[in-house]
């Protein structure tokens, strides 16, 4: 009888995770995830949520095993349904009246921590590894700071200072994520995610400047003459989707340069070190290519796109057990029982980082 | 009656804990039970065990009432004794999801029936809204709109008072031949300032006609009466409140069947979404244009004075055919060769379309 069945990892090289799911599986799960939900008039996509989460969970594999996802079908409907009918009664107050719209805003402005933190919390308890769940004990203040003062910090130095804001989010997301009783902990160096924020930040100045050469080309043959009207026209026309090409490709990469930094600094149980190496401009030219083959074969390669992102991030995130792997696990055996408890809110809206 | 073989070999979990054995799960009379070197670890009649659904070959899960769990790879096994026990039934929705030809029959339906969706589910339910909304949300849509247009683009206008008499007199005898009567609508004159030489509706009957405009036409006020017949007919039609119930449906359709698409597709359809809207737009424009030539010609006046907006608005921008597909408007030449033939047709005495 083994107490331990982990694959041994030695002490200099991380184990790394890896996703057995196949695009051929997957795309029999999607498309009837999808005829399913039309037939029930969208009633089903809640439980093709479940579906989709538990196949993707469950063939994420670390150290020979996988994930587990365990919201139920039920509750996330549930929580869908309090979204829309709010949504609605938002949108039709603020169609009614614009003094509602400003009102509800800042309503939310002033709720969303809390629902970030709700959110996380869901998130971490529908999620186990080795019969063990996730747990997340932030607070309602620490998302307020971590999102909502991160966030305008970052807008207001335009950017300059969003290596600053994004320590303060994932150190709020990792030091209150709990596996079982062990606790995760990241003190990224601000540093580092200065060195990542590096590329991005001269793309986005970049943006910045070829939009202002194609307004001030724009502008000028406007003066010179009405001839080449059209072709201004043409300019504006594309010019936000140059804007929102550029810039989508700098927050892939600033995102990704983060994923890198602040889970390689990460720690579980004060010792177990995480690893996250994803190469940022193939990261971004996946998930360009995705989006195109998606688009051209009108959604039907969705499941092999999202296939191939999951191996793609799966395979450059690892961890790596220090100590004697037999003896960490054995520790986890034996407290871990008490905080695993089953209790799960009815909450099912996604808040996607 | 425990049968020699074992339904499927795989790992025990005491309750919330991570610490795992290796073990088998046999048959045990009617129900089940988890044996590891010789002895029994969990045992639960046929319907205390609970087994998760089968996502693809994700690892199952078989919870104990006792908290316990046992986990396996081996899929076929267990699926095998849930067909011996709980009937055909089990295991439905993963037979659907199996890989065969059959998959390419749901394609189709998915393709058909999202198109069928789009193409009549969709304007069915804009109907339903519109004939369901009180009539008090277009009016307090257009007195909002009003007041906020006034505060922050319009300005008083300047026309000298017996030219907006003038115009007030002539609108009034459209107001009497369109549908809704002459308490119906309302003219109101302002300075556009930037907006230009324009006139638009507001869904509450309040109809607003720029300065520039007037001096557009240069005295020639049944062109405006033609623009203002043209905005009427969107009053009549109920054209904003339909646009904006049908922006919210393809959006609703897109993020329902769609689910999975990933953060950055979900935006470009739902901006997809909305170049749909703008095809519909195009339609009402055309409605209204039409509409324009029967409500000018009930009043008495020349049924094609639209088209010499037309005109003018061309020689002003200097701006000849080409539009892209992205206006909200139809083209210009087009549009005036459908007033010009409408109107014959209402002429020569053939049935309107």
């Amino acid at each position: 009888m083994a107490l331990v069945d982990t694959p041994p990892a030695s002490a200099d090289s991380f184990s790394r995770a890896s996703f057995t799911g196949s695009a051929s599986e997957y795309f029999g799960i999607w498309i009837v995830n999808v005829l399913l939900t039309i037939l029930t008039l969208g009633i089903y996509s809640a439980w093709a949520k479940v579906r989709r989460k538990r196949y993707f969970y469950g063939n994420t594999v670390l150290l020979g095993r996988t994930f587990e996802y365990h919201a139920k079908g039920l509750q996330i409907f549930i929580g869908r349904v309090i979204v829309i009918v709010a949504l609605i009664a938002i949108n039709i107050l603020s169609i009614i009246h614009p003094l509602f719209a400003l009102a509800t805003w800042l309503v939310i402005v002033i709720g969303l921590p809390w629902i970030i933190k709700r959110s996380l919390r869901f998130n971490a308890r529908v999620t186990s590894y080795r019969n063990v769940r996730f747990d997340f004990v932030g607070s309602t203040g620490g998302a307020f700071v971590a999102v909502t003062l991160g966030g305008i910090v970052a807008f207001l130095s335009i950017g300059v200072l969003a290596p600053l804001a994004s320590r303060w989010l994932w150190r709020y997301i990792l030091n209150n994520l709990r596996y079982g009783d062990r606790s995760f902990s990241s003190e990224p160096r601000l540093g580092a995610l200065y060195r990542i924020w590096l590329l991005p930040f001269l793309l986005f100045v970049l943006g910045g400047m070829i939009v202002g050469v194609i307004i001030a080309a724009a502008l000028e043959m406007e003066r010179g003459g009405r001839e080449d009207i059209g072709g201004f026209a043409f300019f504006m026309v594309f010019l936000p989707y140059v804007v929102v090409l550029i810039y989508g490709l700098a927050v892939l990469v600033y995102r990704t340069g983060v994923r890198n930094v602040v889970l390689s600094a990460a720690l579980l149980d004060g010792r177990h070190e995480l690893l996250s190496d994803i190469p940022r401009l193939r990261y971004a030219w996946i998930a360009a290519s995705n989006i195109l083959v998606t688009v051209l074969t009108l959604g039907l390669m969705r499941p092999w796109a999202a296939v191939r992102m999951a191996r793609f991030t799966n395979e450059h995130t690892g961890i790596r057990i220090n100590g004697d792997p037999g003896e960490v696990m054995s520790q986890i055996e034996a407290s871990g029982s008490a905080i695993s408890a089953e209790y799960v809110d009815m909450e099912g809206f996604d808040f996607g980082f | 009656m425990a049968s020699d073989e074992p339904v499927a070999v795989g790992e025990w979990h005491p309750p919330n804990t991570s610490r795992s054995i290796s073990a088998d799960l046999r048959e045990d009379g009617d129900g089940l039970s988890v044996i590891a070197d010789g002895a029994i670890c969990a045992a639960a009649s046929e319907t205390g065990v609970e087994i998760s659904p089968r996502v693809g070959s994700i690892p199952r899960r078989l919870t104990f009432p006792d908290g316990s769990v046992f986990e396996t790879a081996d899929n076929d096994g267990v699926d095998a004794w849930l067909r011996r026990h709980r009937g055909a039934r089990s295991g439905l929705i993963h037979g659907l999801e199996a890989f065969r030809p059959r998959l390419f029959v749901f394609v189709v339906a998915v393709i058909l029936f999202a198109f069928a969706i789009y193409r009549y589910a969709v304007p069915a339910l804009v109907e339903v809204a519109v004939f369901a909304t009180p009539p008090f949300v277009p009016e307090m849509i257009g007195s909002g709109a009003l007041a906020s247009l006034d505060r922050t683009v319009l300005e008083p206008s300047q026309l000298p008072e017996d030219e907006k008499q003038a115009i007030s007199d002539g609108f009034a005898r459209l107001a009497v031949a369109s549908e809704g009567g002459p308490t119906a609508y309302k003219l109101n004159f302002r300075d556009g300032g930037s907006i230009g030489p324009n006139a638009f509706a507001l869904p509450d009957g309040n109809l607003i006609l720029t300065d520039d405009l007037v001096k557009l036409a240069d005295g020639d006020r049944e062109m405006i009466l033609g623009v203002l017949g043209h905005e009427i007919a969107h009053v009549e039609r109920k054209h904003s409140l339909r646009q904006i119930y049908r922006v919210a449906g393809v959006t609703a359709m897109i993020l329902l069947i769609a689910g999975d698409v990933g953060s950055g597709l979900e935006d470009m359809l739902t901006q997809g979404g909305a170049i749909l809207a703008l095809s519909y737009s195009r339609a009402a424009e055309t409605e209204a244009d039409r509409r324009s030539v029967e409500i000018m010609r009930a009043a008495g006046y020349e049924p094609t004075a639209l088209v010499r907006f037309f005109d003018r608005i061309e020689a002003v921008s200097g701006k000849r055919g080409d539009v892209s597909f992205l206006s909200t408007h139809p083209d210009t030449p087009e549009r005036r060769a459908d007033v010009l033939s409408y109107a014959r047709e209402l002429e020569s005495g053939a049935p309107a379309r």
